[in-house]
């Protein structure tokens, strides 16, 4: 079979130049009027995509150029994922200095309020201050470990992260804004990463509605880990809602708005939609909050066998929207368990914490399982089966296997 | 009589396949023209082998594709995606060929 590579009717060098629309190329298929505006995707030396080589390959397991992992090893023993191994999960492309310009000049809009009005970034770094620990984590993390076909990246423990975010709390922006206005339900966050895409908006705008409530405790931020929010993770300004899934954090950030009606667009509508396999709609529950979680990060297969002997089982728990209490460790599959123990500060009830169980194994193969409870929910043995993947907690799939010699 | 029986039997089977199925060749050729132009893959994705330079979706010449998977993906899309199959924007037969096409030339 030959190879062709002859391109139709490509106009590359407008491509590039971010002049060319689609409209030519897909002039047959009007599904996909688009303008190509950034080239930041190309790979580099290190075999990670352009926008984001500042980031640590080894600590990185590449799906795509756009959903990037972090090995479980990798995920931070400091309780703080640093930013280098934090993964990448993209659903617009991220936005580039060029795109963004003056960030201090960066505007959200704040509606569904008494007075709305537009802020910048400078304006807001006068309104408040504060710093938040939470856990970041894509709604499809742990999707590898399901059985039926399911489409998107196959993320298993790494697509989480926690992180230390240093913004405005949200009430304050609120209450510049004179209060919430009537009857809101919902508050709703939009990006503005789809608009150098030139993309249908109600197919490509990242607009997320989580219930009202979330704004008590969300913030606006402009600083992760220490450092300005990367671009990469949403720069210059990011949504943070505590104790729910990633999505609705949402990144770019342009609008907030406390509406009476969840956003329309497909990324609320149908996108992120916990259904039974075979089944999908808006009538089954949204990816908002995270369900009680724990995994090993040490030992696991990753790390290679481990010498016989005393041995430290190291992992991290999250209480999902309430504080983890308790974290249980397995070391034959779940017909034993002991308590571990957890270390290093708490952060607060959205960070995770560490834990750790000392131990003793003699040689053999062990299956090393960690079962975290909140008070009032603890993990499931079993995943909740779903069409596409979401919200896995189940603790066997996440136990792993290690060879003691 | 019977040899000639079988012998038509075998012509429309033949003949039948001959319309049905296009080569591999043929198929790689129409794979780009519905990748660049009819469905518009090119305008989210990169794909060196096709010149395409979109950004929206992952660079296909970096994820681990077989034909079963494109199929799946274009049948049934993923968030921006569109479901071609679903929503009846390409034909099952082009969507078969572009997923042919985009499983042997993706990452080469
Ligand atoms: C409007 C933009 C858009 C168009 C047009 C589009 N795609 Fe996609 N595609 C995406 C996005 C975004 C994803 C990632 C979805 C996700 O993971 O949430 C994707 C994912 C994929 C994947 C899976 C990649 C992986 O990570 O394994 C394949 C294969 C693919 N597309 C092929 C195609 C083909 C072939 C066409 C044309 C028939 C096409 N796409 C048209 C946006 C698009």
């Amino acid at each position: 079979m030959k190879k062709r590579r002859q391109k139709l009717n490509l106009n590359r060098r407008n491509f590039l130049s971010g002049t060319a629309t689609l409209a030519g190329l897909a002039a047959t298929a009007s599904v996909v009027p688009i303008n190509i505006s950034n080239a930041n995707h190309k790979d580099g030396s290190k075999g990670l995509p352009d926008f984001i080589s500042w980031k640590d390959r080894n600590a990185l397991i590449v799906h795509s150029d756009k959903g990037i992992e972090t090995h479980r090893s990798a995920i931070g023993e400091s309780l703080i994922t640093p930013n280098r191994n934090v993964y990448i999960r993209n659903n617009m492309p991220t936005m580039s200095d060029k795109q963004i310009g003056d960030r201090n000049n960066w505007k959200v809009s704040i509606q569904g309020v008494k007075n709305p009005k537009t802020f910048t970034l400078a304006q807001l770094k006068k309104m408040g201050h504060t710093t938040m620990a939470t856990i970041l984590q894509c709604s499809g993390n742990g999707r590898g470990f399901f059985e039926h076909k399911v489409r998107g990246s196959q993320w298993k423990t790494g697509a989480a992260a926690c992180v230390l975010w240093t913004g405005v709390p949200l009430m304050k922006v609120v209450d510049a804004c004179g209060g919430i206005d009537g009857s809101a339900v919902f508050m709703t966050s939009a990006g503005v990463d789809h608009e150098p895409t030139g993309l249908d908006p109600k197919k490509a705008m990242v607009e997320r509605s989580v219930p009202k409530k979330v704004y008590k405790d969300a913030m606006l931020a402009w600083e992760m880990n220490g450092v300005p929010l990367p671009n990469a993770h949403g720069g210059p300004l990011r949504m943070v809602t505590p104790g729910y899934f990633g999505i609705n954090n949402v990144k770019h950030l342009g609008k907030v708005a406390f509406t009476t009606k969840e956003s329309s667009v497909k990324y609320m509508k149908s996108s992120y939609r916990i259904s039974p396999i075979g089944k999908k709609g808006s009538q089954y529950p949204s990816c908002w909050e995270m369900p009680v979680k724990s995994w090993i990060t040490r030992p696991t297969d990753e790390t290679g066998t481990v010498k016989a002997g005393k041995v430290q089982i190291v992992g991290v728990a999250m209480g999902g929207t309430r504080k983890v209490r308790s974290v249980k460790v397995s070391v034959d599959g779940g017909k034993s368990w002991k308590r571990a123990r957890f270390v290093g500060p708490d952060l607060g009830k959205y960070a995770w914490r560490q834990f750790v169980l000392e131990t003793t194994l003699t040689s053999g193969t062990y299956n090393i399982a960690s079962l975290a409870s909140n008070g009032s929910d603890k993990q499931p043995e079993l995943r909740m089966e779903n069409r596409r993947g979401y919200a896995h907690n189940g603790w066997k799939d996440h136990s792993v296997n290690i060879t003691v010699v | 009589m019977k040899i000639s029986k079988f012998l038509l039997i075998l012509f429309f089977i033949f003949s039948a396949n001959i319309q049905k199925s296009f080569s591999d060749d043929d198929k790689m050729i129409k794979g780009l023209e519905i990748f660049n132009e009819i469905a518009g893959c090119a305008g989210c994705h990169i794909l060196k082998a096709a010149g395409s330079e979109g950004n929206v979706g992952p660079n296909l010449d970096t994820v681990s594709l077989t034909e079963d998977s494109v199929k799946e993906m274009v049948t049934y899309g993923l968030g921006v995606m569109p479901a071609y199959g679903e929503e009846n924007i390409l034909t099952k037969e082009q969507i078969d060929i572009v997923s042919f096409y985009v499983a042997n030339t993706a990452g080469k």
